[in-house]
């Protein structure tokens, strides 16, 4: 599903393969890596016509759980697809990663729950019922934090898969705003869902992001991968019926028709006052700063980070 | 017995030594392996989580694999009973043996729900294999003179599965619990990552935190409980054997 996507058997399948990828191609084409299948939220990168800025870029898709951010540290792809979140804990791990383009915004993680319940708030989904969530992620640990969990039972995350909320009406789930829900409406079931940033976690999601090493090694080549996206995505958002088409293709299970309403639905995500203002793909160090600090305040990272070593906007 | 103890050891303090060197030195990145000591110290800040989390995988993989030693088992009497039997239902055991588990888990929490019963399922479902193919190689292997002697007496079919075939098989069911009693913690730990508690919620929460010091912990830990399972295994067969059987003498 396209959910935070650090979870399991995907990283065992394509971990391998991989890095047999890497091993035996010696090009200079560049890799860049996706933790999810080709959907709608990669659209702007499909669009690139990369050798317009001098690029072959080979785009691979992911998995649930691709590890993305350690692929890129490790120097097994150029460029991978990771979340603000991501990145902050990776470079408190010594892993240098550095964001350059954040397509989504605005974060959209949020939790769908049956309309029939009548909540109101993303608390009234924490006071009954069960939740199905990655405990392991910040936003979880927030809520956890801000509301208790002594009257929900919280289970793990069923990735994309529906089956169990469509079969309980107490039943919620963690989900992205422009996947699941969908899905839902689409087999008949009345949804109501709540932006995870209500709780004022709001993480850039679906960044583009380089190693240190290689940004500093190649100004210039992660300069013109950041043009190359920025016009994919102009690109996607203005028409993005023919990169469906050659989305769905690669990814089959997913019709035109749910390619197109996700397309639109996401793009309030992307295209913000702030992007209006500076760019598709924007990022300011106040946002990043506002993360860092919940971080610390949750107790993942013991020490500060510079915001200005997470990202660079080129 | 100090020497069996001993001798595992050593390749143990070695790799890990290598491992510890390798991190510090900076020819592994501590991101994609962690260091030994990192793991020791993750295990020590963790430990009230951790010894929780190998509670209930324990209670899981040990309930799943009691229920294939007891179902596999009965399984395989039951398919060693007529030629005809055994072609109509075998193949639906080795079904058992080829499903893809981390394929079919999440249907076991539809079926089952999110608990203990979906760890248990799976469990069950990854290790009842084994104990029904040796077994029932062990029952069909009986020495045939001694089938003849029994016939020869008038022994009925259930003295002779009692007495005979099913003491005889003793040496293979255990060889069939030993491969089991692993695979009912792999069974286990993939029913948590699907249904959660235990190691397999531990190492995925810890995964998405990019804790692989706390990953390593946990499969260790996983690990220690495989290998505990395989030696109650060796302790029985020992003690049943013994008396008889060249393997255990």
């Amino acid at each position: 599903m396209l959910l935070h996507r650090v979870q399991r058997r995907a990283f065992l399948k394509t971990a391998p393969a991989l890095a047999l990828l890497a091993a035996c191609s010696k090009s200079t084409t560049l890799k860049l890596a996706l933790n999810w299948k080709p959907e709608p939220e990669f659209g702007g990168f499909y669009a690139a016509t990369f050798s317009k800025h001098g690029l072959a870029v080979d785009i691979l898709p992911g998995g649930s759980g691709t590890p993305t951010v350690q692929m890129i540290g490790a120097g097994s792809v150029d460029f991978g697809i990771v979340s603000a979140d991501e990145i902050i804990l990776a470079r408190s791990h010594g892993n240098d990663v550095v964001a350059l383009f954040a397509v989504f915004q605005d974060s959209p993680t949020g939790i769908m729950a049956h309309a029939s319940r009548n909540l109101t708030s993303i608390g009234d989904v924490l006071m009954d019922g069960t939740l199905a969530l990655e405990s392991g992620l910040p936003f979880a640990r927030l809520l956890k934090r801000k509301f208790g969990f002594s009257h929900v039972k919280i289970v793990p995350s069923p990735g994309g898969d529906i089956t169990s909320f469509l079969h309980d009406e107490k039943f919620a789930q963690q989900c992205y705003l422009t996947s699941e829900p969908i899905a839902a409406r689409r087999k008949g079931a009345s949804v109501k869902v709540f932006a995870v940033s209500e709780i004022g976690y709001d993480p850039y999601t679906t960044v583009l992001a380089v190693s240190g090493e290689s940004l500093r090694k190649n100004p210039d080549r992660a300069k013109a991968m950041a043009a190359a996206v920025r016009e994919g995505w102009q690109s996607y958002l203005a028409d993005p019926k023919p990169v469906n088409q050659q989305m769905h293709q690669l990814n089959p299970t997913m019709d035109l028709d749910t390619f197109a309403e996700v397309a639109e639905v996401q793009s309030p995500f992307i295209e913000t006052d702030a992007t209006r203002r500076n760019g598709l793909g924007t990022m300011s160090r106040e946002r990043w700063e506002t993360l860092i600090a919940q971080f610390k305040e949750l107790g993942d990272i013991s020490q500060t980070i510079p915001a200005d070593e997470c990202f660079q906007v080129l | 017995m100090k020497k069996t103890l001993l001798a595992p050891l050593i390749p143990f303090v070695l790799l890990t030594l290598i491992a510890e060197f390798l991190v510090r030195a900076g020819f592994v990145r501590a991101y994609l392996v962690p260091a030994p000591s990192a793991v020791l110290r993750a295990m020590i800040d963790s430990h009230a989580e951790l010894l929780q989390a190998l509670f209930a995988t324990s209670v899981g993989s040990l309930a799943g694999f009691v229920m294939s030693a007891l179902t596999g088992i009965a399984i395989a009497v039951l398919l060693s009973s007529s030629r005809g039997v055994q072609r109509a239902f075998y193949p639906y055991a080795i079904f058992f043996q080829t499903v893809p588990l981390i394929a079919v888990a999440p249907l076991l929490v539809i079926w089952f729900g999110f608990g203990i019963q979906t760890v248990i399922a799976s469990a069950f479902v990854a290790s009842v294999f084994p104990v029904i193919a040796n077994t029932l190689s062990g029952i069909l292997s009986t020495d045939p003179p001694l089938r003849d002697l029994f016939k020869l007496y008038g022994a009925s079919p259930l003295v002779t599965l009692f007495k005979l075939r099913l003491p005889a098989a003793l040496p293979q069911v255990f060889t069939g619990l030993r491969v089991s009693a692993g695979l009912a913690v792999i069974g286990a730990i993939v029913g948590e990552f699907i249904a959660g508690g235990g190691l397999g919620s531990v190492v995925e929460t810890a995964r998405t935190q990019q804790r692989i010091d706390k990953v390593f912990a946990a499969v260790l830990l996983a690990s220690v409980l495989g290998l505990a399972l395989f030696g109650l295994i060796n302790l029985l067969s020992h003690l049943t054997l013994r008396r008889w059987h060249a393997s255990e003498q």
